[in-house]
């Protein structure tokens, strides 16, 4: 099978930092587009355990809640997209645990005043690329997406998010946090694309990466293009260990070491997991993460 | 109703004249093995770097241009002169320097400058130095400064100069690096001797004035064990409507515990494409500081790199682009942790008005044996309209945990509530923004000596020239 250039990012860079795409195979989907609607009852949740195909529409003033948990053993490719009429409210919530291999890719289109939330976890995975494209088009849509990512051992993953605004009175906010231990690596392309017209716009992105060993690699990427003067475009990331103040503190409080990193990397995924207000995907996740039963 | 602002033309008459040129001193346009040979014989090269650059044109014959980064689409570089013969022999006389290329640098205030705040002064015109000083007192004190192919024929330097010339550049590194190594001319080689301490700046100022040429000259500059020095490098060019090209390179070497700082202010005129290539490597408890102003070219590839290789050693980047008319900047700088407990700093200011376009490009790595390493990076654009354009492109590669590595970015336009309060204390639109820009600026121009400050400032008075409210 033949690889496909994926990730790719909106304005090349260094070529010798290997961030400009990812090459990979795509899996063929073997059924039609899985179609979901705001008719069907709120979350609508759905298991994903082979390549599928998803396109999910939300008509002018309505809300939608759908939760993609997307578990298998096999390669898998995962094609969503979205797209929200005016007024509309779309909130997403893609779980990847574990995959050995797998590409998902994510397009949504927002239309006036229409808003989209995407809450998106990456439990391990062999090798995962990830691509979030989303398209402000009308004026004063929003977007807000909260992504966690906690990768061990050999795990990879390739995650390009754009953010592309087109319309006036936009707003993006952008959150990673990231936990990396044993010889884990990870790169985040994170973009926000302020177009010509898209004046008032506000955008902005954070990152923060807990690197847990000393043979991971994390590279960031975090872009900002701007060919409109007014708007507002922030970004930071913060990659490292803990602060030894931090440590002090909490080892004065009698927790040890080994718990403290444990503590903190949990706290990395919790603002992600907190935004999942469904409990059931909740306790699976916990599971998955092996923070204790699944009632924590 | 509110005016929206409007920028008029430049007037950049300092730095845009020019003289005639004898077109029998310019060799053939474009890169033939003959035409490289033909430097050489011009330069009585030895035969390591006869061979050097006949294997660097087979590199750039080879190498594609990059895939990333600014249209190079309008650069013909079999069209470029690549070596001018110069009009006389380099001098330590001023009297000496020809009446024309005198009255050049007398008008960008050279001689003044090294009067008044130099330890030593260089000027290039075209392929070749043409003046070179350095004050008596510190010629004793053991520092060299002189221009390259003096130093690679004097027996006392021959051999430093062959075991670092294009050492930390290597022809292999870009297309325009493997020009550089086949038809590189002129430059300065600056050597300081161990806990030599030199309180005023050295400067070499180079001057491109034929059309459709290119200027390749070589900067190389080695610091022994604690020693100090700032290195302070202007350039400038008439404007033609055929493009010129500039390739050089800086390749700096900072022993354990010296300091260098390297200043540039680059007002190269906009037709020029400006693809320079900037390294330093600096070894325990070393510090290299660049200050970089870009103002000129049409196009411009920058990216000063510090390769942090000894302990303890650190580097500062503090950079302002202003990306006009017509204007592609493509600018940044990149930052190696190689070693233990290094740490550096990057801050950076562009400005995109009248349809330029900024780019800032940069990269930080930390390596796996870089623990206990910090690095910062900060980074502003200002948009002045909504023609113009500014991207922002950092990438953060870290290999180990033990490090503390931090990214602030942000991109917007000057506030209303700041030009209305500047306004109402009596100040017109025009210098209300000009003011604004300036102290956007300042991060740069406080780290010049007062001189080149307030030159930059006046760039920027330039560039601000004509914005009504």
């Amino acid at each position: 099978m033949e690889k496909t250039r994926l990730n790719i990012l909106p304005v090349p860079t260094f070529s010798s930092l290997g961030v400009n795409y990812a090459e990979r195979e795509m899996q063929q989907y073997e059924t039609e587009a899985i179609r979901i609607t705001e008719s069907q009852e709120a979350p609508v949740r759905v298991d994903v355990t082979d390549s599928s195909a998803f396109e999910i529409n939300a008509s002018e003033g309505r809300a939608l809640f759908v939760i993609q948990y997307i578990k298998s053993d096999s390669k898998l490719s995962v094609d969503t997209s979205i797209a929200a009429s005016a007024g509309a409210r779309v909130k997403l919530v893609q779980v990847f645990e574990r995959l050995p291999e797998a590409v998902s890719k994510l397009k949504v289109t927002l239309a006036d005043s229409a808003s989209f939330e995407l809450v998106q976890l990456v439990i391990g995975g062999g090798d995962n690329v990830i691509e979030d494209a989303v398209i402000l088009d009308g004026a004063r849509g929003a977007f807000t997406a909260e992504l966690a990512d906690s990768l061990a051992g050999s795990d990879r993953l390739d995650l390009n998010l754009i953010a592309e605004h087109r319309g006036r009175k936009t707003t993006s906010e952008i959150h990673l946090g990231t936990v990396l231990s044993g010889t884990a690596s990870k790169i985040f392309k994170g973009t926000i694309d302020f177009k010509n017209g898209a004046s008032g716009a506000k955008g902005s992105e954070q990152e923060e990466a807990l690197l847990l060993g000393n043979c991971v690699r994390n590279r960031t990427v975090p872009v900002i293009l701007c060919s409109e003067e007014d708007v507002e475009g922030s970004h930071g990331a913060t990659v490292g260990r803990l602060d030894e103040k931090h440590i002090f503190y909490l080892r004065s409080r009698g927790i040890c070491e080994e718990k403290i990193y444990e503590l903190m990397a949990r706290s990395k995924l919790m603002r992600a997991v907190s935004k999942i207000e469904d409990e059931p995907t909740k306790a699976r996740i916990y599971k998955a993460l092996g923070w204790g039963d699944d009632n924590e | 109703m509110k005016e929206k602002t409007q920028v008029g033309d430049i007037d950049r008459s300092l730095y845009d004249f020019r003289y005639e040129e004898n077109e029998g001193d310019f060799l053939d346009r474009g890169l033939t093995p003959q035409i490289i040979s033909e430097i050489s014989d011009e330069k009585n090269d030895p035969d390591w770097m006869r061979e050097f650059r006949l294997k660097a044109l087979d590199i750039y014959n080879r190498t594609p241009m990059v895939e990333w980064g600014a249209s190079t689409e309008g650069l013909d570089v079999d069209n470029i002169v690549t070596y001018i013969r110069p009009q006389s022999r380099m001098n330590t006389d001023w009297n000496n320097v020809p009446e024309n290329i005198k009255e050049t640098f007398e008008r960008l205030g050279i001689p003044q400058a090294e009067r008044e705040s130099l330890a030593g002064v260089g000027a290039q015109y075209d392929s070749e130095l043409v003046y070179h000083n350095v004050r008596s007192e510190v010629a004793e004190s053991g520092v060299v400064y002189t221009n390259l192919e003096s130093a690679m024929h004097d027996e006392r330097y021959a051999e430093i100069i062959r075991s670092h010339f294009m050492k930390l550049v290597p022809p292999t590194d870009h297309k325009f690096a493997a020009l550089h190594g086949a038809v590189w001319s002129g430059g300065s080689f600056v050597y300081v001797p161990k806990n030599v301490h030199l309180d005023i700046p050295l400067q070499s100022y180079f001057r491109l004035n034929a059309k459709g040429a290119g200027q390749f000259e070589h900067t190389l500059i080695i610091l022994e064990e604690n020693s100090y020095l700032h290195f302070i490098e202007g350039c400038s060019a008439p404007k033609y409507y055929e493009a010129g090209l500039h390739a050089g390179c800086v390749e700096l070497f900072v022993g354990k515990g010296a300091s260098l700082r390297y200043s540039t202010i680059e007002n190269w005129s906009k037709n020029m494409y400006n693809l320079n290539t900037k390294r330093a490597i600096v070894q325990e408890n070393g510090r290299i500081e660049w200050v970089s102003g870009s103002f000129g070219s049409h196009v411009s590839y920058l990216y000063p790199m510090s390769i942090l290789n000894g302990r303890g050693a650190s580097a500062e980047f503090t950079g302002i682009t202003f990306a006009g008319e017509g204007q592609d900047l493509d600018t940044g700088a990149k930052i190696v942790h190689n070693a233990p407990e290094t740490s550096s700093y990057m801050n950076t200011k562009s400005i995109s008005k009248s349809g330029g376009k900024s780019t800032f490009r940069s990269s930080v790595a930390v390596n796996e044996n870089a623990v206990g390493s910090k690095s910062s990076v900060s980074c502003e654009s200002l948009m002045l309209d909504n023609i113009s354009r500014s991207d922002t492109i950092p990438v953060i590669d870290v290999k180990t945990d033990k490090c503390d590595v931090g990214h602030e970015a942000r991109i917007g336009r000057i506030s209303d509530e700041a030009i209305f309060y500047l306004t109402s204390r009596g100040l017109s639109e025009q210098e209300a923004r000009a003011m604004i820009v300036r102290g956007f600026a300042d991060n740069v121009s406080k780290e010049l000596p007062l001189e080149y400050a307030v030159e930059m400032n006046n760039l920027i008075g330039l560039e601000m020239q004509g914005s009504i409210g």
